[in-house]
């Protein structure tokens, strides 16, 4: 044993600075695409064509609308359309406390910031209680993963709970199938207030490209959700940028728009 | 290429017909194409595979698995999904439906169990309960539930029970377009998305006759023994922990870490999705990104064999592993166990070998007879040091080239694909529906059998060893349930 010892206080630092210092992602990592619904020229229907899990769609006037709570960061949709209107982002820190703010649309408003959903009441210690609703098992292991000696989450005051009586967080992964809802919801209900729910991946946040009998199509159908944390899977940066959102302790992400591209309906193009 | 031979029989002889052609059970499964209900079985024979076809003409057949045991699950499915009945089938109850109060059995709260749902075989006896443990459990874990029969400190009978995660993956690949349906493969079981993938595009390259480019097999070996590394590494850390050795789980959850960076690195995904597509694969491994990922291994693999000498010196890690969920060689191939639980137990069985794709060449299958948590680890450990050859071998081998193929239409009507996940024989059983679409498809992930054995591992078991014999199995039920 005092071997493990050793080698445990003769390693160097491996943890994170994340939130105080950001933590970017690898140059080419995938974590969702970004649009910019202004100069959209060639083919849209073609890259609405290509997306699984309709992330990507056409509005009334044919102009096309990203949903960053549906995409699953393949890319395919940057090859097929081509003209620069789409991109993918390698951006960490999606979390957002509304549905509509990972939406970018040609007519969409910027949403306001919404204060964090326990209102500052847990800012120094968050415990939290997981829940499985038919995830494809990798998400699982990122979640695992923030105990890691790379993110070390207990430095921030995280502890992962057994027992919902003592969690304050519900951290829900999975489209939600019909044998799991009940689950979901008694777990919900052993919980006391205040309570905060987060939706973390992107099939809990919308079903992603799971569509059928077989789930119910999101968290959000079954539980009020405050925090949403897309990406398939979400990398620990994102699950913890999620878990420090539902804290109040960092700021929410803005929608996927294209870098450059104008927030509001006035704006010009690239 | 893997090539079928036919068989066909009627369905009263179904059973006979399997038991007397012998071999492994691979799938059985109903398919129903349009001209009325077929019940098929797939299985490996020697050095072939064979193709045992029945018209179902009535609603029951004779049950396969009092001849063969491995039919067991696959039997219930089909009573569940397409309501025929395998007469003398011994244990017939619900497996993958959930019936409308089992809503409320699979709670932790809820002792109760209804008669006909999985872990009815009861004990009684004074002071037995039940320890309904799942679907949500202690942990961060994925969905499954546990049905513990015990006394106290004994565990008298441990049913296992999924299903809970069905997402309609086999549905989905059809409905989907044939170019967007290695997506779905990828998300069946995200910690085996490359097997999958590797597994689903086997088949369509067979529907198809495209060749894989060999650069293209560089690549996919690459990413493929990647995910087996990250894999076993994370048996590993979840062994340390249930030993509790917390420094220990740290230095193997940070060797895990630096898979996933790397995975994120040279193809923009942790766990490596989107890399493999059926004619071959999208990102290219350019020489730059090639002797970085062999650098990046080669201070990776100096570390892991620091880390895992210690281990392998801890005298509480080992105490804990040996003896621990035993599973006999007898056990693990009348149930047709695969991958490091197979092969923990004396079978000689990995796909890389039996259904060579990719390029795979003679491969030393790792090995070990004892059949306990232990030997399943020493398995696991021997094969990250296979897959680092491999991966040397493969960054050595990236010939120039293109990556992809076109796929031309199917010029077949049906195919079986494989490949060897981390957890074990991965399959898809794909049937063509026209030029470019698939009418059929019925997926087989490791877990799935490998799970049908979990309630057979606790001869003299108590209860502390419940963790350590499941995490051996490093079992996946996202792919199990699909």
């Amino acid at each position: 044993m005092i071997r493990w010892f050793l080698r445990g206080v003769s390693h160097r630092r491996l943890t994170t600075r994340f939130p105080r210092s950001p933590e970017p992602a690898p140059a080419g990592f995938r974590a969702r695409a970004v649009l910019d619904p202004k100069t959209a020229t060639a083919d849209p229907g073609r890259c609405v064509e290509v997306c699984l899990p309709g992330a990507l769609s056409l509005d009334g006037a044919g102009r096309p609308r990203l949903d960053a709570g549906r995409c699953i960061g393949c890319g395919l949709c940057v090859d097929a359309c081509g003209d620069g209107s789409l991109a993918i982002d390698p951006g960490y820190e999606l979390a957002t406390t509304t549905r509509s703010r990972l939406i970018v649309a040609d007519d969409e408003r910027e949403a306001d910031i919404s204060p964090s959903p326990l209102g500052g009441a847990f800012r120094r210690s968050l415990h939290i209680r997981h829940v499985d609703t038919g995830s494809d098992g990798a998400i699982e292991q990122e979640i695992a993963a923030l105990l890691n000696p790379y993110y070390d989450m207990q430095r921030l005051g995280l502890f992962f709970t057994a027992s919902p009586r003592h969690a304050d967080v519900l951290l829900v992964t999975g489209p939600v199938t019909q044998p799991m809802e009940q689950p979901l919801r008694r777990t919900y209900e052993a919980m006391p207030e205040p309570r905060v729910v987060i939706a973390a991946g992107t099939d809990a946040c919308s079903g992603s490209i799971w569509t059928g009998p077989e789930v119910l199509g999101g968290v959000d159908r079954v539980l009020p959700v405050d925090v949403y944390i897309p990406g398939d899977p979400p990398s620990p940066i994102a699950l913890l940028h999620g878990l420090l959102l539902a804290a109040g302790r960092v700021s929410e992400a803005s929608p996927p728009r294209l870098p450059g591209a104008a927030p509001s309906p006035v704006g010009g193009a690239v | 290429m893997i090539s079928l031979q036919e068989r066909s029989c009627r369905p009263a002889d179904f059973a006979a017909e399997l038991a007397r052609i012998g071999g492994r059970l691979m799938l059985l499964f109903v398919t129903d194409s349009g001209s009325g209900r077929e019940l098929c079985a797939i299985m490996r024979v020697g050095s072939s595979v064979v193709r045992l076809r029945a018209p179902l003409t009535g609603r029951s057949y004779p049950a396969v698995t009092p001849r063969v045991p491995a039919a067991h699950w696959f039997e219930r499915e089909i009573h569940d999904l397409w309501g025929n009945v395998p007469e003398g089938h011994p244990r017939l109850e619900p497996l993958v439906r959930h019936g409308p109060e089992l809503g409320d059995i699979a709670l932790p709260a809820n002792g109760e169990m209804g008669a006909g749902h999985q872990g009815a075989e009861r004990l009684s006896g004074p002071g037995v309960f039940v320890f309904p443990y799942g679907p949500v459990r202690s942990g961060v874990f994925e969905a499954a539930q546990f049905l513990v029969q015990t006394g106290g400190e004994d565990v008298a009978y441990c049913a296992q029970r999924l299903f809970f995660k069905r997402r309609g993956a086999e549905r989905r690949i059809c409905e989907v377009p044939l170019e967007l349906a290695v997506l779905v493969a990828e998300r069946v079981s995200g910690t085996s998305s490359v097997a999958h993938a590797l597994a689903f595009s086997h088949a369509i390259e067979v529907l198809s006759e495209t060749e894989v480019p060999p650069r293209a097999q560089a690549i996919r070996r690459t990413l493929a023994e990647l995910e087996r590394m990250y894999n076993h590494i994370e048996v590993a850390v979840r062994e340390c922990e249930d030993a509790a050795l917390s420094v220990a789980q740290a230095q193997f959850a940070a060797l895990k870490e630096r898979l996933h960076r790397l995975g994120g690195e040279i193809v923009g995904n942790r766990f490596l999705r989107g890399a493999v597509v059926p004619g071959g694969v999208r990102f290219d491994l350019t020489g730059e990104l090639a002797d970085r990922t062999g650098q990046i291994l080669r201070e990776w693999e100096r570390d892991y064999r620091h880390v895992l000498a210690m281990l392998l010196r801890t005298d509480s890690f080992l105490d804990r592993l040996v003896s621990a969920g035993p599973l006999s060689e007898r056990d693990a191939r009348d149930f047709a166990c695969v991958g490091p639980v197979a092969r923990g137990s004396g079978v000689d069985l990995d796909t890389r070998r039996e259904f060579p794709c990719d390029g795979y060449g003679d491969l030393q299958v790792a090995r070990h007879t004892d059949g306990d948590a232990m030997a399943r680890m020493e398995v696991r450990f021997q094969e990250i040091d296979a897959s680092l050859e491999l991966i040397r071998e493969a960054l050595g081998s990236l010939v120039d080239g293109p990556i992809r193929h076109e796929l031309g239409a199917f010029v077949r009507d049906a195919a079986l694909g494989a490949a060897e996940s981390a957890r074990g024989e991965t399959l898809y059983w794909l049937e063509a529906g026209g030029p470019d679409t698939l009418r059929f498809c019925k997926l087989r992930a490791a877990s799935f059998v490998n799970y049908g054995i979990f309630n057979r591992l606790f001869d003299s078991q108590v209860l502390t060893d419940f963790s350590f014999i499941e995490h051996s199995l490093g079992l996946s039920p996202a792919g199990c349930d699909a």
